[in-house]
């Protein structure tokens, strides 16, 4: 209960913080938003002549692109993987093993800070008004909307637990690039963010559904616009609540070996 | 049984060789080569409660690597610690309630909250009462003058304000430890003597127990009487100031900027450098004064200006080296 309190106090910081840092909201939105058009003039290309493709309309594909465009903007709030690297680069890690709390909680509180005040003044405004202006697919039902937002955090916990874990293999590979490139290279792909998974491949769609990515977009994106539904819905979610786990789990093993491992630069 | 006791301590560092070129990036990817880098090798000492020690050698000696190990940030490749009764790097958390840290080249306060805001977050973060975070910055404040910078951002202090704070901070939980590493280093005259002082108050009044480490002798002088001397990792000396002194701080160091350039003839000293018109000599002061160093001097050339200087821990070292000796 203290260390909740504690770790609370961390997002409220955060939340502080990120006020001093308006303006860095404001240009991560714009660029949220030019990505989302983007990819809306893409399918709209690519659905152009077309009726449904695979079963989804394009107002559908479109709702998916907003709803998508909309969590990863809150995602973008917090960057796990580049904190990490950035405090073992400088050595400021010190400063978190020398306290008494748990470095990837303290991160994880502190992001939400960061997140609320980035969804309630950017992100949730904008995308209220885009959602009004554009006739786009929303939830229909109030269950929809509770399983919409669970999910979405869900997603969320995943991929910060999958992207620390890249993070800390900082830890061993301190001069190479490649650890990060591997994870975001398979976020964009396997995550949903920019193509469902029910446009892929068979092969593909199948490696997808066995990798943890697909929890973080795929999933709320398509409770969102209705693509999942019932039974399927069901398995779904079950199969995010296991990879979270199974990804926090991973996660504490590599932080207590990266914690036996560290080395501080400087001073 | 110490507070502190370090037993036949060692680390070792492993510097990943860049290998050249392409095809030395492939096959970096399946075997590394590494240098192997010794920072602190087999050190032993303990520290009773209450005692306030210098930890103190030349840059690059391993004293901040031997601090890392005591505060739990990094883990020993050979030996033991414990502080407090803890193993630092196996209960980091617990540890870190007992101890305060303050490492001089880097703050441990929140870069873009004003100060105030970092105590506050402090207080959570080690569950301070209201009445311990009140006495305790009401002390603070009153010694260190925190309240001129209260609403500041830490980034935006100077060097010593940025040191008050950091000490300050260190302390609002009541360690029983305090780790201070190179507290003093960039501060000037005045800054570095407040920070001794209540470096003191706190040793004395509080009773907590201070390693402290710097290659500043005159923090030592001032403040330590006991002082641990590391070079290369090892402990060269462990014991009272005072017999260091004795043998080896009789040197001491005139610099004359002479009115033009000059071969100076002096009994008694020695010419350790000259750049132009400034010269640099040596010489020990049981067996000449300045006075009468200064007398020679001006017999040959006019002096512009001179300055004393006492030797630096460096050249303390260099003399133990070059005559061969160690002391304890
Ligand atoms: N992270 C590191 N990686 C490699 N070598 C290091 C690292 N930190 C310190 N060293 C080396 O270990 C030695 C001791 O360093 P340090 O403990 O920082 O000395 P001091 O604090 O006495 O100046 C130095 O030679 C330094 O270059
Ligand atoms: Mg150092």
């Amino acid at each position: 209960m203290r260390q909740l309190r504690l770790y609370l106090e961390f997002s409220r910081k955060a939340f502080q913080r990120s006020a001093a840092y308006r303006f860095d909201a404001w240009t991560r939105l714009f660029s949220n938003v030019i990505f989302l058009f983007m990819w809306g003039f893409i399918w709209f290309a690519l659905y152009s002549g077309k009726g449904d493709v695979e079963g989804v309309s394009f107002e559908s594909m479109l709702s998916y692109i907003v709803v998508s465009q909309m969590l990863q903007g809150v995602h973008g709030a917090g960057t796990p993987l580049w904190e990490i690297q950035e405090r073992v680069r400088t050595g400021d890690i010190a400063m978190e093993m020398m306290r008494p709390y748990d470095y990837p909680t303290r991160s994880l509180f502190s992001d939400f800070g960061n997140i609320a005040f980035h969804f309630l003044t950017a992100v949730l405004p904008l995308y209220v008004v885009l959602f009004a202006l554009f006739d786009l697919q929303i939830p229909t039902s109030m269950s929809q909307w509770i399983l919409f937002l669970l999910s979405a955090v869900l997603g969320y916990l995943i991929r910060y637990s999958v992207e620390l874990t890249f993070g800390l293999l900082t830890f061993w590979l301190m001069e190479t690039g490649g650890v990060e490139d591997i994870f975001y290279f398979s976020i964009s792909l396997f995550s949903g963010s920019v193509i469902p998974l029910w446009f892929f491949p068979d092969w593909l769609e199948t490696l997808a559904y066995f990798l943890p990515f697909q929890g973080i977009f795929f999933v709320p994106n398509s409770i969102f616009v209705g693509q999942l539904t019932g039974q399927a819905l069901i398995e779904a979610m079950l199969m995010q609540g296991i990879w979270l786990v199974v990804s926090y789990v991973i996660l504490r093993w590599v932080w207590s070996r990266a914690a036996l491992k560290i080395v501080v630069q400087g001073g | 049984m110490g507070i502190i006791d370090v037993n036949h301590l060692s680390k070792q560092y492993f510097i990943a060789k860049r290998q050249e070129g392409m095809w030395g990036a492939v096959r970096s990817l399946f075997h590394r080569e590494y240098i192997t880098k010794t920072a602190v090798e087999d050190v032993s000492f303990s520290i009773e409660a209450g005692e306030m020690v210098g930890y103190i050698g030349p840059n690059g000696a391993g004293k901040s690597t031997t601090i890392k190990m005591l505060t739990g940030i990094l883990v020993p490749s050979a030996g033991d610690v414990t502080v407090g009764g803890l193993v630092p790097y196996r209960e980091r958390q617990k540890n870190a309630r007992q101890i305060g840290v303050v490492f001089g080249q880097r703050s441990q306060l929140w870069w873009d909250l004003p100060t105030i805001e970092s105590f506050e977050l402090l207080k959570q973060v080690y569950a301070i009462s209201d009445q311990q975070y009140r006495k305790n910055m009401d002390t603070f404040t009153e010694i260190l003058r925190l309240d001129e910078f209260y609403q500041t951002p830490v980034r935006q202090l100077s060097l010593g304000q940025r040191m008050r704070a950091d000490i300050a901070a260190s302390l609002l939980h009541d360690p029983a430890i305090l780790f201070l590493d190179e507290p003093t280093i960039g501060l000037d005259v005045v800054a570095k003597e407040r920070m001794r002082t209540f470096i003191q108050e706190m040793n004395q009044e509080r009773g907590i127990t201070v390693i402290l480490t710097t290659h500043d002798m005159a923090d030592i002088e001032r403040l330590c009487k006991r002082m641990i001397l590391i070079d290369q990792g090892r402990v060269m000396y462990d014991g009272g100031l005072s017999k260091i002194r004795d043998r080896f701080g009789k040197s001491r160091i005139l610099i004359v900027d002479l009115e033009k350039d000059t071969q100076l003839q002096v009994q008694g000293a020695e010419l350790i450098r000259s750049e132009g018109n400034r010269k640099w000599l040596r010489f020990n002061r049981e067996e000449i004064t300045a006075a009468q160093l200064i007398q020679q001097v001006s017999i040959q050339a006019d002096i512009q200006d001179l300055s004393l200087e006492e030797p630096e821990i460096d050249s303390i070292i260099r003399q133990m080296y070059e005559e061969g000796l160690s002391v304890g």
